[in-house]
């Protein structure tokens, strides 16, 4: 389980290093998230701990929030230039 | 006591504070009022005071500073001195104060005037009345602001400007010393209270003990200074661009009397010091001799009686170093009559001829000046010591005790200063008043007598000078002065003057220089006054001390301020500044690039830093 846990972060991970569609990118970020939640569950099976357990609660909390309001970032942004690609948008550049 | 010793005190500041407040829109007479009210209202309490008065003792108003060491209360120190002190201040002052009314009619800044003038009294209070030295010290400073206010009152004229800075810079110099001084009190006797250092420094210490002498010393270096003696004379003269009563305020009741007054006051200690009291009555001594050729050549009427203020106090100093105190003190109270007199009536002319003081242009004002001429005639003989004029008996006895310790050449000095002091004064008082006008005729014509408020002051002092030797004439039956003071412990060294009355050698040698001295004036310059304007130029020039200073103090000082301006200041500490500013900006640049607008790029470092981060972690 762990190890699955782990594959899963490193794949979210290369995705937003990799990916420059911003949906693709956001799902990556979700299954980062997911990854993590996947390791608390299984550590808290493996200790019988149930704290673990009320933690994924949080972060499903958080993650919804986040979906929440990414989705709105990711549609603003599309309307502004009709892309979804974030190389394009660098208006923050120094 | 402790209420009627505040009142006194306090009223002056108190007028001082409503005429600050008030004095954008305060009425002229009003503001003339409040201020002579304040310093009357001083007068009649010390006078009441005085009749109250049984033994010298202190009064603590407050607790002030209680720090160890130093604890210094709200202390005033009552006894026959302070008291001598602050009747001669409150009176001459409230003369002076009328007379401002007059003398200041034209003035615009009335009320500033006359607040200031308040002040420059009860700074001059504080410090006579003070109990602790720290608190002196306070009046001391107070004293050196107010002239500084006042000197420089038409601080519209350059010169006056110029003149006020002068005196303060050169008093900081005098007060570096008296601070000095303080430090080291504090430091060796755990207390600044003035009588209980008097008391201790006998304990603490032998006869001429390095450490005291220092301590005498440093407090000498303060009295010179504020006392305009050699070498810091030089802001005395130069006062003189202040209004003239502030000059009379000056020289007469206020601050330079303030000199005398510490070294009278700290006495315990000096006499324990005997080779810094001689080396006060040498200071003193050349001061007098100096100041006196000083005022030979000196063609402005103020300047004149300036330096003649400078003189008459380097013979107290002179009274002082050879254990004579009372003397000091005795001639420090005529001084403050006569010279009070001779500057409000040189004040009249000076005033109606709407501020010429260049005596080349005055002569002949004899007719105009019916009144006011008597009266400066009147200062110019006391102060020359014609008997029985007030400064007779009290330059006599300085003469006299000075014959009696034997200081042969001190006393050859004093006596040619006596009779120079003759010959400057009348020498002013002919060319001012006699012969023929230099003036003319057009200005000449509009000049007339001074009014009545402030002929009747100057009036006043004038009976003070003529009958203020009686105070303490050591040959009649009204000396007062003396057993009053010795109730202070001040006290003359050499008791058998009694005996030595008016026909010892040396007082009738004194009398014979005073007469010869008036005489030969008289004649030289009621007979050749026209051929003498440029007559001992190194008199009129000071014997070049300003150009001295200006050359090897003030020149090498200001070229070094111009050189650390133009070329440290531009090099060193500029030159820091931008380098630090030019590595920030270029740091900047550099990493300005990391901030690409990359959302991918930000994620790769954050997932760079989060690396590092683990990586630390468990290294650790």
């Amino acid at each position: 389980m762990i190890l699955i846990s782990l594959a899963m972060f490193t794949v979210g991970i290369i995705g937003v290093l990799a990916k420059r569609n911003a949906l693709i990118l956001f799902l990556s970020i979700e299954l980062t998230l997911n990854a993590a939640n996947l390791l608390f569950v299984s550590f808290a099976n493996q200790w019988g701990n149930s704290i673990g357990l009320v933690w994924v609660f949080f972060v499903l909390v958080v993650a919804a929030a986040e979906a929440a309001v990414g989705l709105a970032i990711i549609i603003n942004l599309f309307r502004s230039k009709q892309v979804v690609d974030v190389d394009q948008y660098n208006v923050l550049r120094g | 006591m402790e209420f009627a010793l505040g009142l006194g005190l306090f009223v002056p500041l108190l007028g001082f504070l409503i005429l600050l407040a008030t004095s954008q829109f305060i009425g002229r007479l009003a503001a003339g009022l409040i201020a002579c009210t304040a310093v009357f209202v001083s007068f009649v309490t010390f006078a009441s005071l005085l009749m109250e008065y049984s033994q010298p003792a202190d009064y603590v108003l407050f607790q002030w500073i209680p720090v160890d060491k130093i604890n210094a209360d709200f202390v005033l120190h009552l006894d026959p001195l302070s008291l001598l002190m602050t009747l001669i201040i409150t009176g001459v002052g409230f003369l002076i104060h009328v007379y401002s009314i007059g003398y200041m009619e034209h003035d615009e800044d009335y009320a500033r005037f006359f607040a200031c003038m308040n002040f420059f009294i009860f700074s001059m209070l504080l410090l006579v009345l003070a109990g602790h030295l720290l608190l002196l010290f306070v009046g001391w400073e107070g004293v050196g602001l107010a002239s500084y206010l006042l000197i420089g009152f038409w601080y519209h004229r350059p010169a006056a400007a110029r003149a006020a800075t002068k005196a303060f810079v050169v008093n900081r110099i005098g007060d570096f010393g008296f601070l000095v001084g303080l430090l080291l009190t504090f430091t060796i006797f755990g207390t600044g209270n003035i009588v209980e250092i008097s008391t201790q420094s006998a304990q603490k210490f032998a006869v001429d003990a390095p450490l005291l002498g220092l301590l005498c010393l440093l407090y000498f270096v303060g009295a010179v200074g504020k006392s305009a003696q050699l070498p810091l004379h030089t802001w005395l003269p130069d006062a003189m661009e202040g209004p003239t009563p502030v000059s009379a305020l000056i020289h007469a009741a206020t601050m330079v009397t303030a000199g005398v007054y510490l070294v009278v006051r700290l006495h315990p200690m000096f006499l324990l010091a005997p080779t810094t009291l001689h080396f006060v009555g040498d200071i003193g001594g050349a001061t007098a001799l100096f100041a006196a050729m000083c005022a030979i050549g000196q063609n402005d009427v103020k300047r004149v009686l300036a330096y003649s203020t400078v003189s008459q106090l380097g013979l107290m100093f002179l009274a002082c170093g050879i254990g004579a105190f009372y003397a000091a003190m005795f001639h420090l109270t005529t001084h403050a009559f006569v010279k009070a007199l001779l500057f409000l009536s040189a004040g009249n002319v000076v005033h109606m001829m709407h501020g010429t003081t260049d005596m080349q242009k005055m002569g002949g004002l004899q007719k105009k000046f019916t009144k006011t001429h008597w009266l400066f005639l009147v200062g110019v003989l006391a102060m020359s010591g014609i008997p029985p004029l007030s400064a007779f008996f009290s330059k006599e006895l300085i003469l006299e005790q000075e014959y009696l310790a034997g200081y042969e050449t001190l006393f050859i000095v004093a006596l040619v200063t006596s009779i120079l002091t003759a010959y400057y004064l009348m020498r002013a008082y002919c060319l001012t008043f006699t012969g023929a006008p230099r003036l003319e005729d057009k200005i000449l014509r509009a000049v007339k007598e001074a009014p009545g408020v402030m002929l009747i002051p100057v009036s006043l002092l004038a009976l003070l000078s003529i009958f203020g030797g009686f105070l303490g004439c050591p040959f009649c039956m009204t000396d007062i002065l003396e057993p009053f003071l010795a109730k202070a412990d001040v006290l003359l060294p050499h008791e058998d003057h009694s005996v030595s009355a008016l026909y010892s050698p040396e007082s009738l040698l004194a009398m014979l220089g005073a007469f010869l001295g008036v005489g030969v004036s008289a004649y030289v310059y009621t007979q050749y006054a026209d051929r003498l304007w440029d007559a001992c130029l190194i008199f009129r020039k000071s014997f070049y001390i300003d150009e001295i200073y200006w050359r090897t103090i003030v020149l090498p000082l200001r070229s070094l301020s111009q050189f650390i301006a133009n070329v440290t200041e531009p090099t060193i500490f500029d030159g820091a500044i931008h380098a630090v500013v030019r590595g920030t900006g270029k740091t900047a640049v550099k990493l300005q690039r990391m901030q690409s607008g990359q959302i991918r790029s930000y994620v790769a470092w954050m997932a760079v830093g989060t690396v590092i981060l683990i990586v630390y972690f468990i290294a650790r």
